[in-house]
């Protein structure tokens, strides 16, 4: 009989915290749900609604290209729907039948033009990185709205390439490897229902915004993403740390400006028509520049899902509000001064701008951290500035 | 762990599943008793028409003019009995002059109706022409610009832009306002408004061998001061404008502080009552507007009765709005009839009868309509206005309808 | 030559009115560092507040009312909004006046209704010509007092307690308040003046003279014009503000008749683009420097 107890080494521990894990597991299983249900709503939902869906996704592609710039990057920009415009004419112009007399095209695949839609807007906006290298702040935002006057110039004067402001020109419908979605093409049904125009441009949007925020995220966490938001947070501590802030800089708005383009291109498809505005008010215009930037106040600067619920509010509820409105008999007064949907909309976003700066200048993304269980913010990208 | 994910989306699923989903859902088509077809917006009683219309936007107070013409009209229209038996509905949206409000709630009104009696607005008209094409529903624009009528289903109550401007300076020269070899200046609105104004004086220059100094601007500018200025130095004998009232205020007062005074000729659209209430009032005297549509103040039978019936029910200060929303009504009431003369009320039956109205009366509250020729405008003939306080509705006759040999001599854009 | 001279009258007047609605603007931003996009607002208040009031009291009332009304709102604006917002920085601040600007904007174009009042009654559609040249009325009045106005606001700046305390917080906000100056005493007084600017401005912008748009959302558009004003003369720059506001007037009036019209809207920009790529804090503004 031995004497000498042998102890055992404890246990090292091996299990990880138990609340971390399970908090990342409700995470992935809600967005698995929410995917879900985005694949199966055009076969509950009427066109009305699939088209008003189709229009946040607009937004929400815009509004995480926004995020980077403004919330990432910290460079405010009020141009961008100027970028909307150069996608939505570089994807008609590209796409166009090339023996058009009055409207100039270059008879393209749509897939390559969108891609091309793109590309020219990320362009553009390189194109402009010299000003913003050398403006800050306020200055560069005021400066960026030059762009949309610069962009409603060029819409009015562009004929030949814009179809002008009086009959616009029609965009080629989009097709990937022969499939249209348009009406026309294979009759397909999913569980009995027809999936026709509606439901086919709202997969295409869905999947084009999958696409943007998985890009985005990828770029949040990447190298790129820390250099924008060292130039955010100190610009003399970047460079001294060896970011180049004005390759930092124009990178990040040709990244926002890409994404404005994809916008624009959806736009197009979306309205049917290209149309340059004849005011600085419309499709193109300041008022739209500054929809981008409240979604990006309201989800949260920096916050790529924030941008797509800040998407989801503004441009969402005029939508949204008009149709229930038109159903229930809501706000449906005529007369002088009378109380409509988009009226009430404006004032709701005014509102959430408003109690956001007020309250929770982080936006929805801040609200939404402090409710999630568990775990502790440790990635960058969730630091509030 | 990994295999949670596929069992949450199949449970997902099934939950849908549980929910019915829109399959089978069609139109209601078919035919009723006495052989009359009918389709989406018409059912054995009623006959539902569309208004899209601005309530909260820059054209808000026409847009609330035509509504209530249209209204009265569908009033008057079901107290004579309706046609076919049924009854007219006006299912009314607000699109506050947004193209993307007005993509999104097309395709819910539009199941709902059987064409539109109401389709306000260039950018939002522009947005539905694809959507109005491919529906089949006639629609009646609230815009005159002859460039809408490649679309066979587009219906102006009127005369278009151009054929105003082409008549309105033939009624110029003729009292010797204007002479052949004269420069006039023509300011005008981006867009097809302004563009299909330009048009009708750019033919009639050509003819006439007058020089036309233009001068585009955008709605939303409202100082005309600079180029009535410019306008003065280049020695113009007439102005022309395809602009919004505030603007036409805005170039009368200018041409009477300059000193310039010289006679204004303006499209329909370029006044509204308010202005002679404004600053502008006295500068008004020099404005001939040529308008197809009655003033609201015009002294024929029809529109005094539409006045009186305007009075009673609405409280608003009325403008042209009213007797053009209520001409648009009878030429869709005149088109329903002959429809259900032909017992067809379907979409298809709208568009062939609409084709067959080779004259709609309006009880002379537009020129006679004539709708056979695509792509021709319905009428080519104004009358000529000035503004007048005295008048309800601000504006009094100076010359009633007529048609300048010009007018006859021109080719709209998509006339075959 | 007289369309020239006349143009540069044109340009010269408004632009003193554009001066008053960038001065209001550059004092916001001297004293708090925050950009007001709610100044359209605080110019179609005041003028509301005239419209409502002018059967009561008669235009001279009014006009007091509408003046006196606009600081309150400013003031309104600043206390229950700005300085509550405790965690926002100065941009986070310029976009709550956006969310302001909305707000304010759509209910009072929603109340003018169908209506389009002017708001000039002393002064406006009074031309009288000058060898060959008009004057309007409305832009003599308005540089009269633009030039009243400023100067007033110049010996303040320079000389007075008000004056002192503001140039000290906006050079360094912790020193100026060790030093006892009541930062938001200094705020609100700021906004304040900036609203009375605001309703003065509107007094000129909402005639006949200057726009056909009377008091509508296209005063709120005309407000807009302030910015390139304010920032191209150096946002933290009164003196800036008024050689702005009158660069602004000359190239809208000159370039519309000598390049075209459509284009005078973006040349005002284009102008403004290229004098900050030139001066990045604009011609008089306080030139940022790091040195790494």
């Amino acid at each position: 009989m031995s004497d000498t107890a042998v102890k055992t080494p404890a246990a090292a521990p091996t299990a990880p915290p138990p609340k971390r894990d399970r908090g990342r597991l409700l995470k992935a299983l809600a967005w698995v749900a929410l995917l879900v249900v985005l694949l199966a709503i055009p076969l509950y939902l009427d066109a009305a609604w699939l088209k008003a869906g189709q229009y946040m996704m607009i937004g929400g592609v815009g509004a995480i290209g926004l995020t980077l710039l403004v919330g990432q990057a910290g460079q405010l920009s009020l141009a961008h729907a100027f970028f909307l415009l150069a996608g939505a004419t570089g994807y008609t112009v590209l796409s166009g039948p090339a023996d058009d007399e009055r409207v100039f095209g270059l008879g393209l695949d749509p897939g390559l033009s969108l891609i091309g839609a793109v590309v020219i807007a990320a362009l553009l906006g390189l194109a402009f990185a010299p000003v913003s290298g050398r403006l800050r702040g306020i200055y560069l935002g005021v400066a960026s709205l030059s762009l949309v006057f610069l962009g409603l110039y060029f819409g009015q004067s562009a004929e030949t390439l814009t179809g002008g402001t009086s009959t616009g020109r029609t965009p080629e419908p989009f097709s990937l490897f022969g499939f249209p979605f348009t009406n026309g093409g294979p009759e397909i049904e999913l569980m009995g229902v027809p999936i026709r125009q509606a439901e086919r441009l709202w997969y295409l949007f869905l999947l084009l915004t999958v696409l943007a925020f998985v890009v985005a995220k990828a770029a949040v966490r990447s190298r790129v993403g820390r250099s924008w938001r060292a130039v955010r947070d100190n610009e003399a501590a970047a460079s001294v740390m060896g970011v180049s802030v004005t390759r930092a800089k124009a990178g990040a708005f040709a990244v926002s400006s890409a994404y404005a383009g994809l916008a624009g291109a959806m736009t197009v498809l979306w309205f049917d028509i290209l149309k340059p505005d004849e005011s600085e008010f419309g499709t193109y215009g300041i008022n739209i520049s500054i929809a981008f930037l409240a979604m990006v106040i309201i989800g949260g600067l920096g916050s790529v899902p924030g941008a797509l619920v800040g998407a989801l509010i503004v441009n969402g509820l005029p939508q949204v509000l008009s149709l229930y409105s038109a159903d229930l008999g809501w706000f449906s007064g005529t007369g002088d001064g009378a109380l409509t949907p988009i009226l009430v909309s404006s004032f709701v976003y005014g509102a959430a701008i408003i109690l956001v700066v007020l309250f929770e200048p982080g936006g929805l993304a801040a609200i939404g951290r402090r409710i999630t269980p568990g775990r502790k913010p440790h990635l960058p990208e969730e630091q509030d500035k | 762990m990994k295999r949670i994910y596929p069992a949450v989306a199949l449970a997902a699923v099934l939950a849908l599943s549980a929910c019915s989903t829109k399959a089978g859902d069609s139109g209601s088509s078919g035919a009723d008793g006495s052989g009359v077809k009918t389709g989406k917006g018409a059912t054995a009683s009623e006959i539902t028409l569309g208004v899209m219309t601005d309530k909260t936007g820059v054209f808000k107070n026409l847009g609330l003019g035509i509504t209530q013409g249209n209204e009265l009209w569908a009033k008057d229209f079901n107290a004579a009995g309706g046609v076919c038996g049924r009854q007219v509905k006006l299912e009314t949206v607000d699109h506050g002059y947004k193209a993307d409000t007005a993509k999104t709630l097309y395709p819910q009104i539009e199941p709902k109706v059987l064409g539109f009696v109401q389709l306000l607005g260039s950018p939002v008209v522009a947005a539905l022409k694809q959507n109005i094409a491919s529906d089949k529903t006639v629609a009646a624009p609230a815009s005159w610009s002859s460039e809408l009528l490649d679309n066979q289903y587009v219906m102006i109550v009127g005369t278009t832009y151009d054929l105003e401007i082409i008549d309105g300076l033939s009624y110029f020269q003729e009292k010797g306002l204007v002479k052949d070899g004269d420069t006039i200046g023509h300011v005008y609105i981006d867009g097809e408004y302004g563009k299909n104004g330009l048009r009708g004086s750019q033919f009639y220059a050509k003819k006439h061998n007058l020089t036309v100094k233009e001068v585009k601007i955008t709605s939303t500018d409202n100082d005309l001061t600079n180029i009535i200025t410019g306008l003065k130095g280049a020695g113009v004998k007439s102005i022309v404008l395809t602009t919004t009232p505030a603007q036409t205020g805005s170039a009368l007062a200018a041409n009477k502080a300059l000193g310039l005074n010289v006679p204004v000729l303006g499209n329909n659209p370029t006044f509204d009552p308010v202005l002679l209430k404004s600053p502008a009032a006295n500068a008004l005297d020099k404005l001939t507007i040529v308008a197809s549509s009655v003033p609201f103040s015009a002294d024929i039978p029809k529109a005094k009765e539409v006045a009186t019936k305007y009075k009673a029910a609405y409280k608003e200060t009325p403008n042209g709005g009213i007797p053009y929303g209520y001409a648009v009504g009878e030429v869709w009431g005149a088109v329903l009839k002959k429809a259900c003369e032909n017992k067809d009320l379907t979409r298809d039956g709208i568009a062939a009868a609409l084709k067959q109205t080779t004259s709609a009366s309006t009880e002379d509250l537009v020129a006679a309509l004539d709708f056979s020729k695509a792509g021709t405008p319905a009428t080519r003939q104004v009358y000529a206005a000035t503004p007048d306080a005295s008048a309800e509705g601000g504006v009094r006759y100076v010359k009633p309808l007529f048609e300048a040999p010009e007018a006859k001599e021109y080719v709209a854009p998509h006339q075959k | 030559m007289n369309t020239f001279l006349q143009l540069v009258v044109n340009g010269l007047g408004k632009g003193a009115v554009f001066a008053l609605l960038a001065l209001g603007f550059v004092i916001i931003f001297k004293a708090t560092e925050v950009v007001n996009f709610a100044h359209g607002s605080l110019v179609l208040f005041g003028g509301y507040l005239v419209v409502v009031t002018r059967d009561a009291l008669g235009w001279a009332g009014a006009s007091l009312v509408g003046i006196v009304s606009a600081g309150l709102l400013a003031l309104l604006l600043e206390r229950f909004l700005l300085s509550r917002s405790r965690h926002a920085d100065a941009n986070s601040l310029a976009l709550l006046t956006i969310g302001v600007d909305v707000i304010v904007t759509e209910e009072i174009v929603r109340r003018l209704g169908v209506t389009l009042p002017f708001l000039g009654d002393a002064w406006d559609a009074k031309p009288f010509q000058l060898g060959g040249i008009t004057l309007f009325r409305t832009h003599l009045v308005a540089l009269l007092v633009a030039a009243v106005l400023i100067t007033a606001f110049t010996l303040a700046f320079k000389y007075s307690n008000w004056g002192v305390a503001m140039r000290a917080q906006a050079e360094n906000r912790e020193a100026a308040a060790l030093m006892g100056i009541r930062s938001s005493r200094v705020t609100a007084t700021a906004w304040v003046v900036a609203g009375v600017l605001a309703g003065v401005a509107v007094l000129f912008i909402a005639t006949q003279d200057f726009s056909g748009a009377g008091l509508s959302r296209g005063t709120h558009s005309i407000a807009l014009a302030a910015f390139p004003a304010a920032i191209l003369g150096g946002l933290d720059s009164t003196a800036g503000a008024v050689v702005g506001g009158l660069v602004v007037g000359l190239v809208e009036a000159l370039s519309a008749q000598y390049v075209s019209f459509d284009f005078s809207k973006s040349a005002v920009f284009l102008v403004m683009l290229v004098v900050l790529v030139v001066r990045p804090s604009g011609l008089f503004g306080t030139r940022e420097s790091t040195r790494v």
